[in-house]
């Protein structure tokens, strides 16, 4: 019997002189955290190594088409505003206060091209332990995270110049808009930041991902910013968008949008025509077999000024957002994801591609922008 | 001891109530189903003593008796013959009471179509003018009457079960099956679903209001009638928040027939299906959030309107009588 335990009290009285070591060096302080230290050369390439696997193993999500100009777009805005801060930018070097990292965040032009798709979009989901990389901050938001994606691979190939247009959409603010959002008195001052991606002054939205927000109730928008200052609603890129802005600036976008003339959509093609035709009669009468109530009855002219108008809308946007329900977990979302998502998911492919086609060519309701009267 | 033993038997107690009791029959169907199952338990019961006391004999009887149970004539007698003849006796009463309730008598006082959903009761009654009269979770039958229910299910297998007027009947999608009950007195007979058939299931219940026939046929007339006109800021609301989508008020522009026909919800007594007593209160709670009572329903909770809206929403529907 003693014979036999032999190994084993070895291996308790080991492990215990290891562990007491370890305890003793943390008590002692004797390792140095310090960033301005640095690692030796043999951590450095252990914990590289590590990273690297870590990553790679569990990278095993099926990438769309990354070289989508609307993705590449929506994912240009998030990088300028969120990622640019610490990794620079075409033109932009990586900002003194940074280089003190450890580790420095990697200049990405020269760094992406190590990482497959997958792993990227690993990476910009997830974050990496203690390297100040953070997670995204909404979950379910798989489509902005390979915008992101899309963009990152794409940025090689930009100079300063083409960087600023793709980033800021094409959005000018004129010097006396400048006034004007300093008085709050016209453009509030947050629209600086929104124009990137949903344009100002009636121009379009820099992505076909993007909703255009002209004309939408006000107590609708106003809800909508509200639950992404909250987190109630997922999506990282409006999170961020309207992280640090007051209630005050908040509602002043929210009247700014909304009283902005939507713009008149492009007639749909004939090839297009019987899509439109199974939307239109899917909105205006629902499926009461499938359990999928009319749209428009929430959706049209008439409605609660908290609901959004859908009608000349963008196709890519409306799909995906009924992807993001139909896809989505149960319980997630604002108050108004939990009226929608359970609706959403009684739709069909078919069925959603139908409505999109049919809201995205249907004329905004002149009288839309007014139903806040109830 | 005595207190652990008492503590058993409450749950009988929930029998006591007579709404929803087949041992309190209130209609002819009820009643033969009443008698059956009185015979049954009885001779069951008979039966059972006279066993214990031939086992009782066999062990400490006397030699006479033990000699007799203990013959081969005994086992093809008592073993085989008795059974034989009872259970034919009682297969033959059985079926004569199948035959009496699912016989076709003579045309019925009303025909009702009821259609089980997920899980609620759909009920349309067929008027005489070929019109139908929408509601839901509540029946009404003239007393005294033959009236004959139309079963359908919706979406997966419930069985309709009201204790106190008929037996059950499971209702199997795409089938269509017919049930004639009547109730003898005039009452509120409290029926549920008898089959599991998901998450809220134990929720599903419904009434049958028993009325004087000239009282019945007076209200069937007032229900085929479009709702009293409102225009209040509740009517508005209710097409605002999109409740037309899936809910019917006739004569508004409210067609929906996804969920409930709401046209005289107001004169029910109970919403979410005999589950909440029908109050002002009781419906602002549900529309704010129904999953809270009912998980899994299709009602989605409409819990960011402010609390006035659902005041007057609840006001409206209250006012649909």
């Amino acid at each position: 019997m003693g014979e036999a335990r032999r190994p084993l009290i070895a291996v308790a009285l080991a492990g215990a002189l290891l562990g007491s070591g370890l305890l003793l060096v943390a008590v002692t302080g004797a390792y140095n955290i310090a960033a301005s230290e640095g690692h030796w050369r043999i951590t450095e390439i252990l914990l590289r190594f590590g990273l690297e696997r870590s990553v790679s193993v569990r990278a095993n999500e099926t990438p769309p088409r990354l070289d989508d100009p609307d993705l590449i777009r929506l994912g240009a805005g998030h990088f300028h505003a969120a990622c640019a801060p610490c990794h620079g930018a075409p033109g932009t070097p990586v900002p003194a206060f940074v280089g003190g990292m450890l580790p420095t965040p990697p200049d990405l032009r020269t760094r992406v091209d190590a990482w497959s798709d997958a792993e990227l979009f690993r990476i910009i989901r997830h974050g990496i332990k203690y390297t100040g990389m953070p997670a995204w901050p909404s979950r379910g938001t798989e489509r902005e995270i390979w915008a992101v994606t899309a963009f990152v691979r794409h940025m090689h190939r930009l100079d300063a110049a083409a960087y600023q247009a793709l980033a800021r959409g094409g959005a000018t603010m004129s010097a006396a808009d400048g006034t004007a959002s300093g008085s709050g008195r016209n453009l509030p001052d947050g629209v600086a930041a929104c124009a990137h991606c949903h344009g100002a002054q009636g121009q379009q939205p820099s992505s076909a991902l993007v909703p255009t927000l002209y004309g939408q109730p006000e107590a609708m928008l106003r809800a909508a910013l509200r639950s992404y200052a909250q987190r109630t609603r997922p999506s990282g890129v409006m999170q961020v968008a309207v992280d640090g802005l007051s209630p005050r600036q908040l509602d002043q976008l929210a009247a700014y949008y909304a009283a902005i003339a939507p713009p008149v959509p492009q007639p749909p093609t004939p090839d297009q025509m019987p899509l439109v035709e199974a939307g239109r009669v899917l909105a205006e009468h629902g499926d009461a077999a499938a359990r999928i109530p009319a749209c428009l009855s929430c959706h049209g002219p008439q409605a609660l000024p908290l609901y959004p108008r859908l009608a000349g809308q963008s196709a890519r946007y409306l799909e995906g957002r009924l992807d993001g329900w139909r896809h989505g977990a149960q319980a997630r979302g604002d108050a108004l994801d939990r009226v929608m998502a359970p609706i959403a998911r009684r739709l069909s492919e078919e069925q959603a591609r139908a409505l999109a086609a049919f809201f995205a060519q249907q004329a905004p309701h002149a009288a839309q922008a007014r139903a806040d009267g109830l | 001891m005595k207190a652990r033993f008492a503590f058993c038997l409450l749950p009988l107690l929930a029998a006591c109530g007579q709404s929803q009791s087949a041992l309190h029959p209130a209609g002819e169907e009820a009643a033969r189903i009443h008698l059956l199952s009185l015979t049954l338990f009885g001779g069951a019961a008979i039966i059972l003593l006279l066993v214990a006391l031939a086992a009782w004999l066999a062990i400490r009887g006397p030699e006479g008796a033990r000699t007799v149970l203990r013959a081969p004539r005994m086992v093809v007698l008592a073993g085989i013959a008795v059974p034989v003849v009872t259970l034919s006796a009682l297969l033959t009463y059985g079926l004569w009471v199948m035959a009496k309730s699912s016989a076709p008598g003579g045309a019925p006082a009303a025909r009702i179509v009821v259609t089980a959903e997920q899980w609620w009761w759909r009920v349309s009654y067929a008027r005489a003018d070929g019109a139908a009269v929408e509601s839901a979770n509540e029946i009404r039958i003239p007393v005294g009457r033959e009236v004959e229910l139309e079963l359908h299910s919706g979406d997966v297998i419930h069985s309709f079960w009201v204790p106190a007027l008929a037996g059950k009947l499971d209702m199997i999608p795409g089938r269509t099956h017919r049930l004639r009950l009547s109730a003898a007195r005039p009452g509120i007979y409290r029926g549920q679903c008898a089959e599991y058939c998901g998450g809220a299931h134990a929720w599903m219940a419904f009434e049958v209001i028993a009325m004087p026939g000239a009282e019945f046929a007076a209200w069937l007339a007032a229900a085929a009638m479009p709702a009293p006109a409102a225009a209040g800021r509740g009517a508005a609301l209710f097409q605002a928040t999109g409740c037309g989508a899936c809910h019917r008020i006739a004569g508004t522009a409210a067609t929906g027939t996804i969920g409930p026909d709401l046209t005289r919800v107001g004169a029910r007594r109970f919403i979410g299906a005999a589950m909440l007593p029908q109050t002002p209160e009781n419906l602002s709670r549900f529309i704010a959030d129904a999953q809270h009572f009912k998980p899994g329903a299709g009602m989605p909770p409409f819990g960011f309107l402010a609390d006035a809206d659902l005041a007057a929403l609840s006001a409206y529907l209250s006012g649909l009588r």
